[in-house]
């Protein structure tokens, strides 16, 4: 079940890029242990929200709690999990040398077990000593996943996670992250993919920086009336806000 | 050939650089910088003063002193040989004049410092100027001239006196580049962001690096200097560890720059443009093309900013004029190295943002 405590918690939360307001008072809470979608189009200020949790951008204005800590301190001791949207990893590097390089910044005791275990989860364990230059994209994108998995965070961060990667792979990536939540992480995931968000415990529907409307996918599609979630979200983007 | 196709690529070309300003300014900016300096360096007719010294001992006779003083472009001024000498020694005099008595008849000794050829011969050529004129003109009238060094002398190549130098140059050159380049990736290729969404701090990512970095460019100053002293046969005085020590201060120096320039390019292609902004102002300025003390006033204060300046000097000290580390020129210069890079990984460790946006 959900638990009652907040992982994220943000209230009015603003961002400028020079002359772009990436986020316009934007207010959203995360519950312990849910799969909470962040959907909207491209622009809508997902990974801007996603980089101001993951302490790499500084709210100009605004609240935001990230585990009951400011977003620094919850990374800074390692109970947060980032996957970037593009598979940022070292590509002269093995496999297992990114996850070993990774797992050392992030403090992760018996590495090695850990390192083997997220190789398995994503399936590459027979390609730890593959240099990464040599992995498709949707490997170093599982690599990418098994990075973030490492230090067995309270809190995952998912930007696009799945774009690039194959129907059936999208589906062992989505167990594995409903598996992950049943055993008490938090995932926070960008998406503008519908059936993605439709796995989603809760979704908030994002567009110019502000949450439009937030619920569970069933909710979203009944406050629209409309039969499906792609609808939904084109019904409620034009709603007058 | 199609000439559309033809024209369709070279316009192409064309929006490209267009919009790409800094390509641009470079393109236009960068020969004016480089040809600004070599005519602030070479252009200026001013007639440069050069300061000799005689010795008292053997007198020299009054007129001969008296016409020297006339002459409008040396500065001489009298003290006992000893005196003398160490005057030439630090650096406050560039050559030095005596007499000398000889088999047949007195000669005139010229001293000069001896360590940078590119003043040597400019120095050489004002005393001679100067002695001939001092003489009444005809070059029968002058006593024999016999021209000695300080440091080095005729039997040392210009290699001896300019390795120093490219020993500097070249650590500089390749660690700073190398450095500005492999960070760059770090920061395009979205790899900085992960780092800086884990506990790393920004201070243990730049050590890191240095760490990383600086060993390979500790390798390669000793590869440097190595091929210099064993195949090049570069004749050198002072010990190899206090060489090696200046370099490698250099070298950090440079990997921090490095780090630090690289906040201000977004692709590989902008990386490699900062040498002509970085590197070449500091082959002109640092001692590499004129000595430091000959640059004209509005360039000089540049010098004091390089830590190229210090590298040069201090390892033309301790090669041509064998200093050792204990001394105080090489002291300060080792000290104001490392000032340059506390300053340097300071500014490297602040362009490391959170804030990208």
């Amino acid at each position: 079940m959900l638990g009652t405590a907040s992982a994220v918690e943000a209230r009015d939360v603003r961002k400028r890029f020079g002359p772009v307001e990436a986020l316009r008072g934007l207010t959203v809470t995360v519950r312990t242990g849910e799969i909470y979608g962040l959907l909207g189009p491209n622009g809508s200020g997902k990974t801007t929200l996603i980089r101001c949790v993951a302490g790499l951008v500084r709210p100009d204005g605004g609240a935001l709690s990230v585990l009951g800590d400011r977003p620094r301190d919850a990374v800074a001791s390692g109970r947060v999990g980032y996957m970037t949207q593009v598979p940022a990893l070292y590509v002269e590097l093995s496999a297992q040398e990114n996850l070993a390089f990774f797992a050392a910044l992030m403090g992760v005791s018996d590495a090695d077990g850990r390192i083997e275990r997220a190789l398995r989860t994503v399936e590459l364990l027979d390609r730890r000593r593959s240099v990464v230059a040599t992995l498709s994209g949707g490997m170093r994108q599982r690599l990418s996943l098994a990075a973030a998995l490492l230090p067995d965070p309270r809190l995952l961060l998912l930007d696009e996670p799945t774009v690039g990667v194959d129907p059936g792979l999208r589906r062992e990536f989505w167990a594995h992250f409903r598996s992950l939540a049943v055993a008490g992480v938090t995932i926070l995931v960008a998406s503008h993919v519908m059936d993605e968000a439709a796995r989603c415990d809760r979704l908030g529907l994002i567009r110019d920086g502000r949450v439009l409307a937030e619920g569970s996918a069933e909710e979203l599609r009944s406050r629209a009336g409309t039969a499906d979630l792609e609808s939904a979200f084109l019904a409620l983007s034009e709603a007058p806000s | 050939m199609n000439a559309r196709r033809v024209v369709a690529v070279a316009r192409r070309v064309a929006s490209q650089f267009r919009r790409d300003h800094r390509t641009l300014g470079l393109l236009f900016g960068a020969p004016i910088l480089v040809l600004a300096l070599v005519g602030a360096l070479w252009g200026s007719s001013d007639t440069r003063v050069t300061r000799i010294v005689v010795a008292t001992t053997p007198p020299v006779p009054a007129p001969v002193l008296d016409a020297l003083r006339r002459i409008d472009t040396l500065v001489v001024s009298t003290d006992s040989p000893e005196g003398a000498m160490q005057r030439l020694r630090d650096g406050t005099a560039d050559a030095m004049i005596a007499l000398r008595a000889g088999v047949a008849r007195t000669e005139i000794v010229v001293t000069l410092e001896g360590s940078d050829p590119l003043r040597t011969g400019g120095v050489l050529g004002a005393v001679q100027k100067g002695i001939l004129s001092a003489a009444g003109g005809a070059p029968g009238a002058a006593p024999p001239l016999q021209v000695e060094y300080l440091y080095g002398g005729p039997d040392r190549s210009l290699l001896d006196h300019l390795a120093p130098l490219f020993i500097a140059f070249f650590a500089f050159f390749f660690t700073f580049l190398l450095s500005a380049v492999s960070f760059l990736r770090e920061r395009t290729t979205g790899t900085l962001e992960r780092l800086l969404a884990t506990p790393l701090r920004r201070g243990e990512l730049v050590v890191g690096y240095l760490i990383g970095f600086g060993i390979f460019a500790l390798l390669q100053a000793a590869v440097i200097i190595g091929f210099t002293v064993w195949v090049l046969q570069v004749r050198y005085q002072g010990s190899l560890a206090t060489i090696f020590l200046i370099e490698a201060m250099l070298v950090i120096c440079a990997v921090s720059i490095g780090l630090f320039a690289s906040a201000f390019a977004r692709t590989e292609l902008q990386a490699i443009q900062f040498i002509p902004l970085i590197v070449v102002p500091q082959a002109f300025l640092a001692g590499f093309l004129v000595p430091v003390d000959q640059l004209p006033d509005v360039l000089r204060p540049f010098s004091v900013v390089m830590p190229l300046t210090y590298a040069m000097e201090a390892l033309r000290a301790v090669m041509v004029k064998g200093y050792a580390l204990a001394d105080a020129l090489i002291l300060r210069d080792v000290a104001v190295l490392g000032a340059f890079g506390l300053i340097t990984i300071a500014g490297a460790i602040a362009s490391i943002r959170r804030e990208v946006a």
